[in-house]
């Protein structure tokens, strides 16, 4: 299936960047006077970061066009945009407490990135329990499309509703995490990891894709699960 | 704006939700019941030198007022599935906006009666001045409560025919309850503290403009989970 | 401003460790499930 082989070469082509970008992070750029070594996290942490919420956005998009048009595809495309997604929003739970305990000194902290990781990993997981929990395979991709754009609206509300929270409850900062206003040098290997996460993105949602094609094919030739073929 | 007819029907699916729920009373007994429960234990569980009642008692009006929206919730739809109501409730001549109104507005009255029981009854266990301050905290109430139950409404609608139902509803919904619950948690424990009422205007217009997106996206959403 | 800088790498080593599993894990995850199967 040409999508699918598409998929691979762009994922394998990605994951070999994403190995520049480790040499890249951790050998040729500077180290951050103040947050030493720990503040390299930040390369990988951000560029997950802004996947995670745009695939969000893609599926509430997505999910829209849907419920217009009612082309499976965007289905499809909605549903492997949302576990990417999680991948994605995985990666921020996981990186950012490893990079909160030097910086702040706790595991966990209520603030934006954080909260927001939390948020997304919610609605990913909502949104893939609902898919898997309805049978008809209609209303799956109704009832989906209700869901995420629900989730995509509510992005917004918790970005505006952290920032405020974060103005009455103001963290426990040794270290301050600095927005981007980084030197030249940073600036590039940020890029850099940004455009390799892009690339991700669009390997792994193509190969979703295509998974989830191949396996409506496979239950509209079988009819059913009797020649011995399992789906994952 | 919604015709009168649109409304009438809106009351109609209400009325006779209400009419069901007040005539057996299980509902709202069992979520009594659970409020009464989690303030003893509440009570019975802190150390009054470690964490005063004005820190506590905010906290705990929310999460009572959640459990009882999320059983509201629970029994929003499954009359209708029951007997294969829905059906009937569908081919009837009435709007999907007035279906989804209409429960939502008995899932309102729901969750408000178990909070005017509430309210007087986590003033009394946590000896808090609850009177004084009974504008704010209505006002607060009432916008967190109804969104998080317009967005639970059209959920339920969902996950009411799925294989674990009950439990199904409070994941997916988790994450539109956490928001609401924060601003008006966050708004509590201030007018408790008898804080200035211009601290919470934040949280107020959060809450508002919460409410007035989700009432609208919902009401849009929701002929989207009963169509065929 | 700091003498020396935060011997934290540690931290980072963990980070990108985890980063690499969760990525790897997911591209060979759909690797696995995309290859065609022999009927049994």
């Amino acid at each position: 299936m040409r999508l699918l082989r598409a998929g691979r070469w762009i994922t394998a082509i990605a994951l070999l960047l994403l190995a520049g970008v480790y040499v890249r992070a951790l050998v040729y750029t500077p180290v951050e006077r103040l947050q030493g070594l720990a503040q390299k996290i930040y390369y990988l942490h951000v560029p997950a970061a802004i996947w995670a919420e745009t695939a969000m956005i893609i599926v509430g998009i997505a999910s829209i066009f849907y419920l217009f048009l009612k082309d499976p595809r965007l289905d499809r495309f909605a549903h492997a945009s949302a576990e990417v997604g999680t991948v994605f929003a995985v990666l921020m739970l996981t990186t950012g407490p490893i990079w909160g305990k030097p910086i702040w000194g706790t595991w966990w902290s209520w603030d934006a990135r954080l909260t927001l990781a939390l948020f997304l990993f919610l609605l990913y997981v909502g949104y893939l329990l609902l898919r898997s929990a309805v049978a008809d395979p209609a209303s799956r991709a109704r009832f989906a499309a209700v869901l995420g754009i629900c989730g995509m609206v509510l992005v917004p509300f918790v970005h505006f509703s952290v920032y405020m929270f974060r103005t009455l409850h103001p963290m426990p900062i040794v270290l301050k995490p600095s927005a981007p206003s980084l030197p030249g040098n940073m600036l590039a290997t940020w890029l850099f990891s940004v455009a390799v996460f892009t690339l991700l993105y669009v390997g792994f949602v193509t190969q979703r894709y295509a998974l989830s094609y191949l396996r409506e094919q496979l239950e509209a030739t079988v009819g059913g699960g009797d020649s011995g073929m399992g789906h994952a | 704006m919604p015709s009168s007819s649109s409304l009438r029907h809106a009351w109609a699916v209400a009325s006779k939700d209400l009419l069901v729920e007040f005539r057996s009373r299980t509902g709202i007994l069992s979520a009594v019941v659970f409020v009464v429960l989690v303030l003893m234990v509440f009570n019975f569980g802190r150390d009054p030198t470690a964490v005063s009642n004005l820190v506590l008692a905010p906290s705990i009006l929310w999460v009572t007022f959640t459990f009882a929206a999320i059983l509201a919730l629970n029994r929003a739809f499954q009359l209708e599935l029951e007997n294969q109501a829905l059906d009937g409730l569908l081919l009837a001549p009435i709007g999907r906006g007035s279906i989804y109104l209409g429960k939502l507005v008995a899932n309102l009255v729901f969750v408000a009666t178990v909070e005017v029981i509430g309210v007087p009854l986590v003033a009394l266990f946590f000896n808090v001045e609850v009177w004084p301050h009974i504008g704010p905290l209505a006002a607060i109430i009432t916008l967190a409560t109804l969104g998080f139950v317009a967005v639970g409404t059209l959920f339920s609608a969902m996950t009411v025919r799925t294989r674990f139902a009950e439990l199904l509803l409070p994941v997916v919904l988790l994450p539109f309850m956490i928001l609401p619950l924060m601003w008006a948690t966050l708004a509590t424990t201030s007018v408790l503290a008898d804080r200035p009422l211009s601290e919470i205007g934040g949280s107020l217009k959060m809450l508002a403009g919460y409410d007035i997106v989700f009432v609208i996206v919902s009401l849009l959403l929701f002929p989207a989970t009963v169509n065929e | 401003m700091p003498d020396t800088v935060p011997q934290n790498g540690g931290y980072m080593v963990a980070a990108y460790v985890v980063g690499a599993v969760v990525l790897i894990s997911y591209a060979l995850s759909l690797y696995l499930r995309t290859r065609p199967r022999l009927p049994a």
